[in-house]
Formats: C-alpha cells, structure tokens, sequence
C-alpha cells in the first residue's frame, strides 16, 4: 500500500461527493468510491463503506437523490443523483472551499512571524 | 428548510425498518460483489477477492450502524428502548407494578376530581356573551351584614337613568306563578325581567323571539317565553307553541319564544322562589315603581367595554350618596355593591374548593412518598444490574433517563387509571354536592382536565422517581459488582431516604387530619345547634292563592283555615298550621317598627324586625315554645285584633328590664292609614330561620287577618315518617281546590339538612381525605419497616445468635420508625399551625388552633404509625438464627 495517502478530510466528503455526482451523472455507491479514487489518482485513501452514510446524510438533506437500478453485475443498485438544491448546495461549497482554501493557502506560504 | 426536511426525512426513516434494512444491505452486497469482481479481475484468488473487498470496504458493521442512526432519530429510538424495557421491568414484577399504579391512581384521581369541579365552577367560561363583564348590582345597608341585598325599582330605575358605566342593566325578580288549563295545575317559578334581560346577556330564543322594549310598557306586558325544559314537560316541545296563549294566574299571556335548552341564569342571593326559572315575564314599571319602596327586586348588568369594576363601583358609590341625599328616609345608609356574576355563583364555594385542591394535592405528595419508597427498594434489588450497565459503560444520564421513564410510566398508567377514577368519582362528588353547587355548569372530562392530569402525571413520576433513581447512581460500581447480588439495603443513603420519607409522609397526614378533624368538630357543632323548634317529623309544602279565584281576604283566610282544620283531622297527623315564610325555606319579610309611648326615633335609627304571618297553633305544630303571655285565641285568628306576638330576642332587646305583654308596638308593614298600634299578648323562643351559624334576630309573628297573603307554607306535625302523609294532605288541598297547584314538598329535617349541605359536602370529603392518608402513611411505614426486617435478616440472625432478646431486636425497627414519626409529627404539627388558618372561613364555633385537635390527631397517628411498625417488628423477633444466618 503507498505510504502517502491522504485521509479524507472531515466534511470534504459531502463536497467530492456532490462534485462528482454533478459531472459524472447517476452513479451507485460503489461506482461512486471508485471514480473517487481515480479522480485523486488513487492518492485518496477511502474505506469505502464510509460513503453511505454520507450519501444518506446528502440524501436527506435533499441535495442527492436516489432510485433503485441494475448493476453491471445484474443485481440490484441504488442510483444517486444531484438535485438542483444540490447543485446550488455544490456552488455554495466550492465557493467556500476556494475561500478557505486561498487563505490557508496565504498563510502557509507568509513568511514565519517572530514573537 | 434544510433542517425540516431532514427531520421530517428522519422521522420518516423510524418505520418501514425491515425494508429499509433490508435495502442498505443489499446496497452494502452489491459493492462488495463489485470490489470483489474487480479483485478476481486484477488476479486475485476468489477468497483473497473476497477478503480484499472486505478490507477496502471497511468495518462493515460499525458502518451499517453509523448508517441505521443517521436514519433515524436515536434520541427517540433509545426513549423506545427505555420504553420496552421499562415496560419488561414492570411487567416481571406485577405485585410492585399494581401496588404503584393504584396508588398513584387513588391520587391523580383524586386530584383530577375535586380539579375537574373547580374547572367547571371557576375556569370553564359562562355561556354568556362575555361573561366576565357581567355583574349583579345589589344594595347593601352599610350597618347591617347582607351585602347583596335586594333592590328597589325606584332605586334601579334611577340607576338606570344616571349611571354612565354600564352597556346596559335588567332588573329581575322571582316569584311563583299559577299555570292553569294545561293538565294539571301548577305552581311554576317564574322570574320577572326588564325586557334587555336576554339581549344583555346575549342569548337569544331558541325558538320565537325575545321581548321588546314594547313589552316594557304597562298593557302590553302579557307575553312570557318559556325555559326549554318546561316546554318539554308541558306543552311535549310542540314547535308550533309561539303565539299560543296560556293562563297565568287565571290571565291569558300570550307564548312568544323558548329558550335554548343550556339556558340557565339562576342567582340564589335575593330569590324568593329558590328555584330555577321556568318561564320570564317582563317588567312594566309604572309611575307608582319610581316611589321609593319595598326592596325585593335584584339587577345584572354589563359593564361598558374599557370600565373596569373599580370605576363601576366608584360611580356607583356617588350615585348611592346621591340617592340617600335624594330619598333619606328609604335610602339612608344604604350602598351599592357590584358582584362579577362569576364571583355571584361560586363565592361561596371557593373557599371550600381551594380547601380541597390542597387536600387532594397532600394526598397526592403522600401517594408519590408511597411509591418512592417501593422504587428505592427496588433499586437497593437493582443495584448490581445497574452496576453491571455502567460497567459496560451506560452513562449515568442514560442510566437516570432510563429509570426515569420508567416512574414516568408508571405515573401514566396511574394517571390513565386515575382519570377513570375521576370520572367515575366526579360524578360522586355531584351527587354528594351541594345541590346548587354546579348551577348552570356541568363536570366534563375537557382539555383542561385532561392537560391537568397530564401535567400532574409527568411531575410526580419526576418527583417519586429523581430521588431513587439519584441513590441507584450513588453507589460503587466495583463494590457492588463484588457483593455478588446480594442487595446492598445497608447503603446509607437509601436508608436516610426511606425514613426521610416517613418523616414528610406523617407531616403531610397530619396536616390532613388535623383540618378534617377541625371540619368534623364544627360540623357536628352546627348540626347540634338547636334551631329553636322541633325539626323531626314535620313535613313542609307551599301554596299559594290564585287573585283571580280569591279576590277576597276572605277567601284566603278562609281557605287556610279549612285546609288546617282537615288536614289536622287526619289520621297520623298531631298538629296543622301555617307559616307564610317558613324557617329554612325561603328569604322572609322585614320591617322597621316603634315602640308606642318612647321617643320617636331618627327614621335611620328605627329598629327593625322580622315579620312572619302564622296560622292558629303554629307553635304548637312547630314546637317553639311560649315563654310569657299566650297564643291568639281564636277570635285574633279571624279578624284583625291588633294584636302581636314577640320572639325572645326582641324582647330582651328592647324590653330588657321591663314586661313586654301589654306593650303597644307601631309596624309599619300596611298601607299608613291601616296602621294601628298592636298589643304584645306572648313572648315565644328564638327560632334560627336563616341557617343554624346565624344568631336570631327580633321577630314578629302576626295572625293571617292582620296581612291576608295569598302564599302560605303548610306545616304539619305527624306521627310517623312525615312523607307518608304527602298524598292524604295532596287530596285534601285537592278536595277544597282541585285546580290549586302544591310546589316544594319536603320534611324540615331535609331542608336543614340542606342548609348545611356545602358544610357537609366538604366536611364529608375533607374526612374521606383524611382517611386515604392514614391508610396510604401506615402502608408506607410498614412497607418501610417490613423491609428492613427482610434485608437484615442475616443481621438479626446473628444478634440472636449471640444472645439478643427479643425486645432488643424489636426496639432496632420500632426505635428507628418511631424517631421518624415523631419528627414528622413534629413537623405536621407546626404545618397545621401555619395552615389551618386557610380553613378558617370553612369553620363554625371552633378555632382553627383548636389545641384539643391537634392533640387528638397526633395521638391517632402515632398510633397508627405504631401499630403498622410493630407488626413487621415482631416478625422479626420470629426469625430462626440458624435460618437467618445462612440467608443471602
């Protein structure tokens, strides 16, 4: 197992999540898990149960939503897809996450204050 | 918005569980089927495959069930849990279970019954347009002691015109009517109103219509509406009745409307008749109503939007200066005094009712002591399963949350029991009542009641259980783990609490004893009080004389003079005669009076006297004695003597030192150019006619002729039960009159028993009370000593084995419930002196400190409190040591 990989960061998840679903289309859990690996070039380490209740918290927040399919391998799947309040959820988050992330980003790179 | 919808999507994952769990684990199947396909794919053994999907899936249970509480609401979930397994504890023990809920149910009860009379008598709204501005308008006489005395047209009809604070005002009075030609005649309470009377109250007909102000004018006056009941009963509710006409009083009135069914406005205070209305007429007042004269009317009125009752008062007070100014011979010293018609109907039981709302509620405090007890051995029995849940790491909130809702269920089931107790027991309550208590009123199971008993549930399943449940926490966990099961009753502070508990359980009855027994006393004090004549074996009915068929004094005198003599000849009957305001029956006459030959004094400062028109041998009959002089001879029974009997009061205050027979007395009672002086020919004894808490006042008792009313009282004295007669004296008034109408037939020993029945009716309840308290303590304390006897068996054992005597062993239980008696006595004792005081308005010839009392009932309950220790304590002297030194 590659020594670096990166745990998911608390409350990323919804976000990934709800990115993915917005441009990869309906996809069930465990096509969901695996396309979030791919994405992160399989540097993201998932235990990848740990998307369902995520998925069920999306789910009844109302910016996912879900209905039951066939799987490739003939069984049966549940479905997830974004919702508009998702996508205006998705927006929202990534705005956030931009913010957050240029100010970390600033304050990483300020030269060290002395005290 | 988000938060909603995930509530609502969480509340909804509460149900369907087999389906939704049966969803998430295919969902989880079917990704391990995929990661495992994936692994076979990459080269994996199948079994390496499998084991491989297992591990990137993670810790499938944990996640399974980070899931199941995501989907539902766990608070509630664990609140189920507490309620199943709560439900398992009561179950196993059923004899624990009964005894706690029937105990809380005899309180809730209790408690929800007396509320459920208190919310119909001062919470549930009057079914009047608001009622609560509403007020009766009675004149008071600053130096007497009725301050809603009856009032006079003249006076109302000035009222009416100058007032400023009312809407409007109805004047009213009761009487009886004669309703002939309809089946059998009948005497039928009616009440004469101004016709605003049920636009003021605003209620209207419920058929016809309501009176106008035409109805207002002399002549056009002969309408009547009738109640819904008598509609009913006389005329078979014919929806045809308007505009029928009907004989009143031998004079054709004419039916022009029928109230609804629920319609009811009945004021004790100033009602001749004592009885609900049948049938309204209108008022007409003519010029000869605007003298000032007779007061016998009573007024209501609604108080104009944004006047407050104090300003109403003030206004009035000026207006009644005014008055006395204007009329000073009638009006001199008299006041107006407004009464919100609530406060009309209840005043006079809301001492009593809040009396009992704080029995009821010790009683409740002394049913959750009860239970509290049982719970704290209880848990002494479950301190290792508690024990054993904090070892596996149930937090103490959980630990209290769960044992709470289980005194919480216990407390609903007691409250769901005790509701039926109330509804069974509020009907108990009516019947043992009062019969005017409820008046218009009704006792229902509202929202109200059913909020209240709710409430009170969740408090005292709160209350009883806080206690037991904090000492179930108090312990160690590793001790009692190593006990191996043994309950721990030694825990220190579960003992300090049980007997914490007997100290507030003998508080609590004692207080409850101790007002009940000063009820008791001056209940038995009342009945006691002799009323001044012989009450038994008298039987009572009222009569009154058509004008249209007896124009005549004659006629009347006549009449009642052959009804006597007939009825008298019957067999079983002692003695006959007549009263025309008999003792415990209705309001009677009054007057002011001279004394011929003193000075003359101020009109304000003429004595006044009590006036009763009687019929020859009345006090024969009624068995009040003659004290000096004589009865009328026969010829003052028949025509006007000018002659006058006096009872002991007005003669010892006003002839203190001198002989009253002989002495002329002015009455001013007739027309002046009737008024004679009258001689004084006896003097008889004192009789109560108001109540037996009164205290007699004068009074005159004159002979028919001298005032030939038309209603009279028969009184007939008998030998046996009085009611046996009802039908022989019925045929007599029948034989001399067969369309003469009887009303209000009852023996004197049923009328005095309902002028004491509010008395009664609370004495009866306070002593009820009090007895659920001593059964509920001396349970309590027995409960509380038989387990001390039972947990410390093995220590008895060993004490006997080493020599104890009986006695000791004995004094071990007895000295400690004792010390905790006496201290709650203690305790109760110094309660009741702060509290009995409340009780005062409820009292009659008796302190409310009355020492003897408070001794007598703490002697009692500490005799109770002693005989339910003893009874465990003994059986413990009976334990074998060899027995008890093995027991666990």
């Amino acid at each position: 197992m590659p020594g670096d990989r990166t745990e998911v960061l608390q409350g990323t998840l919804d976000l990934m999540v709800l990115k993915t679903l917005d441009s990869a289309g309906p996809l069930h859990g465990f096509g969901l898990a695996r396309r979030l690996e791919q994405i992160s070039g399989d540097l993201l380490h998932l235990n990848q149960g740990t998307i369902y209740p995520a998925l069920l918290r999306l789910e009844q927040r109302g910016w996912i939503g879900s209905r039951w399919g066939v799987s490739e391998n003939n069984r049966r799947a549940k479905y997830y897809s974004i919702t508009r309040a998702g996508q205006r959820q998705l927006g929202k988050e990534t705005a956030n996450w931009e913010r957050v992330a240029g100010i970390i980003g600033r304050l990483l790179r300020s030269p060290q204050e002395v005290q | 918005m988000t938060i909603l919808r995930e509530f609502g999507s969480r509340l909804r994952g509460l149900f369907g569980k087999q389906r939704r769990e049966s969803d998430l684990n295919d969902e989880v199947a079917s990704h391990l089927e995929l990661l495992a396909q994936e692994n076979l794919r990459r080269g994996l053994s199948p079994h390496d495959a499998q084991t491989a999907a297992r591990r990137d899936f993670g810790a499938i249970e944990q996640i399974k069930e980070t899931y199941r509480e995501r989907r539902g609401l766990p608070m509630l979930e664990t609140f189920g849990q507490d309620l199943r397994y709560g439900a398992r504890m009561l179950r196993k023990n059923p004899g624990f279970t009964a005894v706690a809920i029937l105990t809380l149910a005899l309180g809730i009860g209790a408690n929800t019954a007396i509320f459920g009379v208190v919310n119909a008598l001062l919470l549930t709204p009057l079914r009047f347009k608001d009622p609560d501005r509403l007020v009766m308008v009675w004149e008071n006489l600053r130096t007497g002691n009725n301050p809603e005395n009856n009032i006079s047209p003249a006076n109302f009809l000035q009222w009416q015109e100058h007032s400023t604070v009312f809407e409007q005002m109805a004047a009213m009075y009761d009487d009886h009517l004669n309703l002939t030609g309809e089946g059998e005649p009948e005497q039928i309470p009616y009440k004469g109103v101004s016709p605003n009377f049920f636009t003021l109250l605003g209620v209207a007909p419920f058929i016809g219509q309501n009176f106008s102000a035409d109805n207002g004018i002399p002549g056009k006056d002969q309408v009547v509406i009738l109640s819904f009941g008598l509609w009913q009963r006389k005329f078979g509710g014919d929806p045809g009745i308007i505009g029928k006409s009907i004989q009143v009083d031998a004079h054709p009135y004419s039916i022009i409307g029928v109230m609804p069914r629920d319609f009811q406005l009945f004021v004790k205070e100033g009602s001749f008749t004592g009885e609900q209305p049948e049938m309204w007429e209108p008022i007409a007042f003519t010029d000869r109503s605007r003298k000032p004269r007779g007061r016998y009317m009573s007024a209501i009125a609604r108080l104009k939007t944004g006047v407050s009752l104090a300003q109403a008062q003030s206004q009035m007070d000026i207006l009644a200066t005014a008055l006395e100014k204007q009329w000073p011979d009638f009006n001199k010293d008299w006041g107006i005094n407004l009464v919100p018609i609530r406060e009309q109907f209840v005043g006079e039981f809301r001492p009593a009712l809040l009396v009992l709302l704080g029995a009821v509620a010790f009683i409740l405090l002394i049913a959750c002591t009860n239970v509290a007890n049982l719970l704290l051995a209880r848990a002494a029995q479950r301190h290792r399963e508690i024990a054993i849940r904090s070892a596996l790491g149930a937090g103490r909130k959980r630990i209290t949350r769960q044992l709470l809702t289980e005194s919480i269920m216990l407390a609903g089931f007691g409250g769901a029991l005790g509701l039926l107790l109330a509804i069974w027991g509020s009907r108990l309550l009516i019947a043992l009542g009062p019969k005017d208590m409820l008046g218009s009123n009704t006792v229902a199971v509202d929202w109200r009641v059913l909020s209240f008993t709710m409430v009170v549930s969740l408090v005292t399943g709160i209350l009883f259980g806080l206690g037991p449940s904090l000492v179930a926490l108090s312990s160690d966990v590793n001790a009692d783990l190593k006990e191996g099961g043994r309950d721990s009753s030694g825990s220190t502070r579960g003992n300090r609490m049980r007997y914490a508990l007997i100290v507030l359980e003998m508080g609590l009855a004692l207080v409850l004893l101790v007002g009940s027994g000063l009820c008791v006393r001056s209940f038995i004090l009342l009945e006691s009080m002799n009323p001044g004549f012989d009450s038994h074996n008298l039987l009572t009915m009222k009569l009154s004389l058509p004008n249209a068929a007896y124009p005549t004094e004659e006629k009347r005198i006549a009449f009642y003079r052959e009804l006597i003599a007939r009825t008298a000849a019957l067999p079983g009957v002692h003695a006959a005669s007549a009263d025309s305001w008999l003792p415990f029956t209705t309001l009677g006459a009054a007057t002011d009076f001279q004394i011929v030959g003193r000075a003359t004094p101020a009109i304000s400062e003429m004595p006044v006297t009590d006036v009763r028109i009687i019929e020859p041998d009345y006090f024969r009959t009624m068995g009040i004695p003659v004290l000096a002089g004589r009865e009328f001879n026969e010829r003052e029974s028949s025509a006007i003597s000018h002659v006058v009997i006096v009872n002991q009061a007005l003669a010892t205050n006003f002839f203190p030192n001198e002989n009253p027979i002989g002495k002329l007395l002015m009455i001013d009672m007739k027309d002046p150019k009737d008024q004679k002086p009258t001689e004084i020919v006896g003097v008889v004894g004192n009789v109560k006619h108001e109540g037996l808490n009164t205290t007699p006042r004068a009074m005159i008792y004159w002979p028919h002729p001298e005032l030939a009313l038309p209603f009279m009282t028969l009184v007939v004295r008998t030998e046996a039960n009085p009611l046996s007669l009802v039908s022989a004296v019925r045929d007599q008034v029948k034989s001399l009159d067969p369309t003469l109408p009887i009303s209000d037939v009852a023996t004197m020993e049923q009328r005095m028993a309902d002028s004491v029945a509010q008395a009664r009716f609370s004495t009866l309840l306070l002593s009820l009370f009090a007895g659920l308290a001593i059964v509920l303590a001396s349970v309590g304390i027995y409960g509380v000593t038989a387990y001390g006897v039972t947990t410390r068996t093995h220590e008895i054992g060993l004490r006997m084995a080493l020599g104890a005597q009986p006695g000791d062993v004995r004094r071990i239980f007895l000295g400690r419930t004792l010390r905790a008696s006496l201290l709650g006595l203690g305790l109760g004792l110094l309660a009741s002196i702060a509290l009995t005081r409340l009780l005062a308005s409820l009292l009659f010839h008796i302190s409310p400190y009355d020492p003897a009392t408070f001794i007598a009932m703490a002697i009692l309950l500490c005799g109770v409190a002693l005989l339910a220790s003893y009874i465990p304590a003994r059986r413990a002297t009976r334990v074998d040591p060899l027995v008890a030194l093995r027991h666990e």
